[in-house]
């Protein structure tokens, strides 16, 4: 492989990363927060994507300003959800049978609602970043660079948010200690239901987001769904930096990897990772990492 | 059970019914003629094509009542038709079928819109001895178990492979591409992909010097980044690229293929090509990409405009793509089989389905007759998107309606 293929490929897992970490950050919160694990999370991005289609249909908006407008609009959302459904749940301070039972049915049925206003044809934005920025041999495709900025940039407003202000610092505590947290004044009730409209807004602005890359239907969302885990189970549960740094050990991992094996096998990439993770460091590579770091 | 538990369940309750009843749907009758059993997607996610084939079923359906039915044993027997709507699940696919010939009594069953659900269905009906014709499977999997009663109106994925070889042949014996070309092929890790790179391979292997394979590997259906394979394919430095793909991950390719700069002198995605919603993802960029496809209404049979106004006249709508005609085609064979057995056993229809030709039919090559293993051979027809939205047949050369670019100009 010559440098240029090198630095080609290199790119192309950075930019992947990006949106990797945008999907999976979502589905970390809330499962941080409340220890629920959201398989509605696919379901949340399908919706973000149609959203930012009907945007550009309709409307003629710019999807990355759809992309944008999804925030909002699906922090509603899932406060929405949070309080019909997901209040409801026995507390628990592990992944019960019955939040599994309830996020799976609620995708069910948000797919098939999908489907019924939308039927199962393939839809895809036709944006205007179809081509490539060209730095001398190096090819950078624009579309994922823009989907990249936007990524990161919302990732960085959210670990802002997550460490300072006071919404952000009782996430963190409830995080690290449900009990302890509560005891000196935080509202779980409350902080839970911010938490999962913020993990909703982050899953509805990465199927916007993914609109621009990507053709969708209702089905959309489900491979992107089993990546989440592995970056979730890589970065560990903490922080937007663990999640960013799990997105990118992924993206490398499958970029490279399919250099050496055949492309069939790029699912075997991440279950494989997943599974060697689990085994060999069970709380996450960040946390082998922090315990390396602390004992320094 | 405390308050907040009791509340719980009762939403866990409602979810699932919510979920149930918009999952499944069932439509179906009884009475005297003969019943037909239908069983397609019309929800999830096969339920558009699966909506098109039943209603090209039902079209032919309603022209065969209309003239008073079928003729057996010189009485006049309408057809009654027993729908079942399986949702795009596999599992539920097969107890319809089995429900459809057990409970209705059907005397033969159609459907299996798709290679995944056209498989599960293929097992039910030799263990009933009901003759089953799928419409919308092509995978040789379903065809060489030996199967006694199973039928398919589509012709096999790996003539479609030959069929795209042969064409590019075409293009090297007419001057406009050399001999001794390249290929990179990548194609889906499905058994349509396996057979569309198999039937590649087969000519290759019986058409010495004029391609040779440099690059073939499967691909995961779904995958949601092919920079790393599209890398691999540019490494190879081919001169032609095949692939075989579903709709979704053909716009996802072709759209990283566009923005990795890639280029080749001929471009194909299997079956997948002309679609609109490719178009509208990638506007020019789909542009003289080439497909090997079923059915197109601009065949310049005199049955094809028939059945278009017929159809449009039965829908409001004139045909999306292949999936009404292949269902209309397999019908229309059904009842004559039916007529040709001049009884309703289903042995004997199965024989008379062996025999059957349908001398108007709508496939390439205007006549459809089942092969040894069940399935038709009719052949496939080549188009090939143009600049300004235009799709011409451009081979088999009887039927085209333009000339073939190759190579494919660059940009």
């Amino acid at each position: 492989m010559t440098a240029v293929e090198f630095i080609n490929l290199l790119i192309s897992a950075l930019l992947l990363a990006g949106l990797y970490a945008a999907v999976a950050v979502g589905m970390t919160i809330i499962y941080g927060v409340m220890k629920i694990v959201n398989l509605a999370h696919a379901g949340f991005m399908m919706l973000g994507a149609y959203f930012n289609y009907e945007l550009f249909e309709w409307l003629h908006l710019d999807p990355m300003a759809g992309a944008l407008l999804s925030l909002p609009v699906f922090f509603v959302f899932g406060m929405g959800v949070h309080w019909l459904l997901v209040r409801w749940l026995p507390k628990s301070d592990q992944p019960t049978l019955s939040s599994l039972l309830l996020m799976f049915g609620f995708w069910l049925v948000l797919q098939n609602v999908g489907y019924l206003i939308w039927g199962n044809s393939d839809r895809a934005i036709l944006t205007a970043h179809r081509r490539t920025l060209p730095l001398g041999p190096i090819t950078i495709p624009t579309a994922g660079l823009v989907v990249f900025i936007a990524a990161v940039t919302c990732l960085a407003v959210l670990q802002f948010i997550l460490h300072k202000s006071w919404f952000g610092r009782s996430v963190t505590a409830l995080i690290q200690n449900p009990y302890a947290a509560q005891i000196v004044g935080v509202d779980h009730q409350k902080t839970s239901q911010l938490t999962f409209g913020l993990g909703t807004a982050f899953a509805g602005f990465a199927g916007a987001l993914m609109a621009m890359l990507f053709s969708f239907n209702p089905d959309f969302g489900r491979p992107f769904l089993v990546r989440a885990f592995v970056i979730i189970v890589l970065g560990g549960l903490e922080s937007v930096t663990g999640v960013a740094f799990g997105a990118l050990i992924l993206a490398l991992i499958e970029t490279f990897g399919i250099l050496f094996i055949p492309a069939g096998y790029q699912p075997a990439i991440s279950f494989g990772l997943l599974v060697v993770v689990l085994l060999v460091f069970p709380t996450g590579i960040a946390g082998l990492l922090k315990r390396k770091w602390r004992l320094a | 059970m405390n308050r907040s538990s009791h509340r719980f369940t009762v939403i866990l309750l409602l979810v699932a019914a919510v979920a149930g009843l918009i999952a499944g749907c069932k439509k179906g009758g009884g009475g005297d003629g003969i019943t037909i059993g239908v069983v397609l997607p019309i929800t999830g996610r096969e339920g558009k094509p699966g909506q098109y084939q039943r209603e090209g079923i039902e079209l032919a359906i309603k022209q065969i009542n209309d003239k008073g039915g079928l003729t057996v044993n010189g009485k006049k027997l309408q057809l009654k038709e027993v729908f079942y709507d399986d949702g795009s699940d596999s599992a539920k696919s097969a107890s319809l079928v089995e429900r459809a010939i057990s409970s209705d009594s059907a005397t033969a069953v159609l459907g299996g819109y798709s290679t995944a659900l056209g498989q599960a269905e293929s097992v039910i009906p030799d263990r009933y001895q009901t003759p089953w014709i799928t419409t919308g499977a092509a995978a040789s999997t379903i065809f060489n178990h030996g199967y006694q009663y199973t039928f398919g109106t589509l012709s096999p994925t790996t003539l479609l492979g030959g069929i795209t070889a042969e064409f590019l042949g075409a293009q090297v014996d007419q001057g406009k591409l050399k001999k001794g070309l390249k290929i990179a092929m990548a194609v889906e890790n499905t058994d349509h992909g396996v057979d569309y790179a198999q039937g590649i391979e087969d000519w290759i292997k019986q058409h010495p010097g004029y391609f040779t394979i440099v690059f073939n590997e499967k691909f995961d259906l779904g995958s949601p980044d092919f920079s790393g394979l599209l890398q691999k394919i540019k490494s190879a430095k081919a001169d032609i690229f095949l692939a075989d793909a579903h709709l979704a991950d053909y716009i996802t390719m072709q759209r990283q293929y566009l923005q990795n700069g890639l280029h080749h002198q001929m471009i194909s995605y299997g079956a997948r090509g002309p679609e609109a919603d490719a178009k509208k993802a990638l506007g020019a960029g789909t542009d003289y990409i080439f497909a090997g496809i079923w059915w197109s209404k601009k065949l310049q049979y005199p049955q094809e405009q028939k059945f278009v106004n017929d159809y449009k006249q039965f829908t409001g709508r004139e045909p999306d793509s292949w999936y009404a005609a292949t269902a209309y085609d397999g019908m229309r064979a059904l009842a004559l089989a039916i007529e040709q057995a001049n009884s309703t056993d289903k042995t004997a229809i199965r024989d008379a389905l062996r025999k059957v030709e349908l001398k108007d039919s709508l496939l390439p090559g205007g006549a459809m007759k089942f092969g040894p293993n069940g399935q038709v051979g009719n052949g496939f027809l080549i188009v090939q998107n143009k600049p300004g939205d235009k799709v011409d047949i451009v081979f088999p050369k009887d039927v085209a309606t333009g000339d073939a670019i190759a190579p494919i100009p660059a940009k």
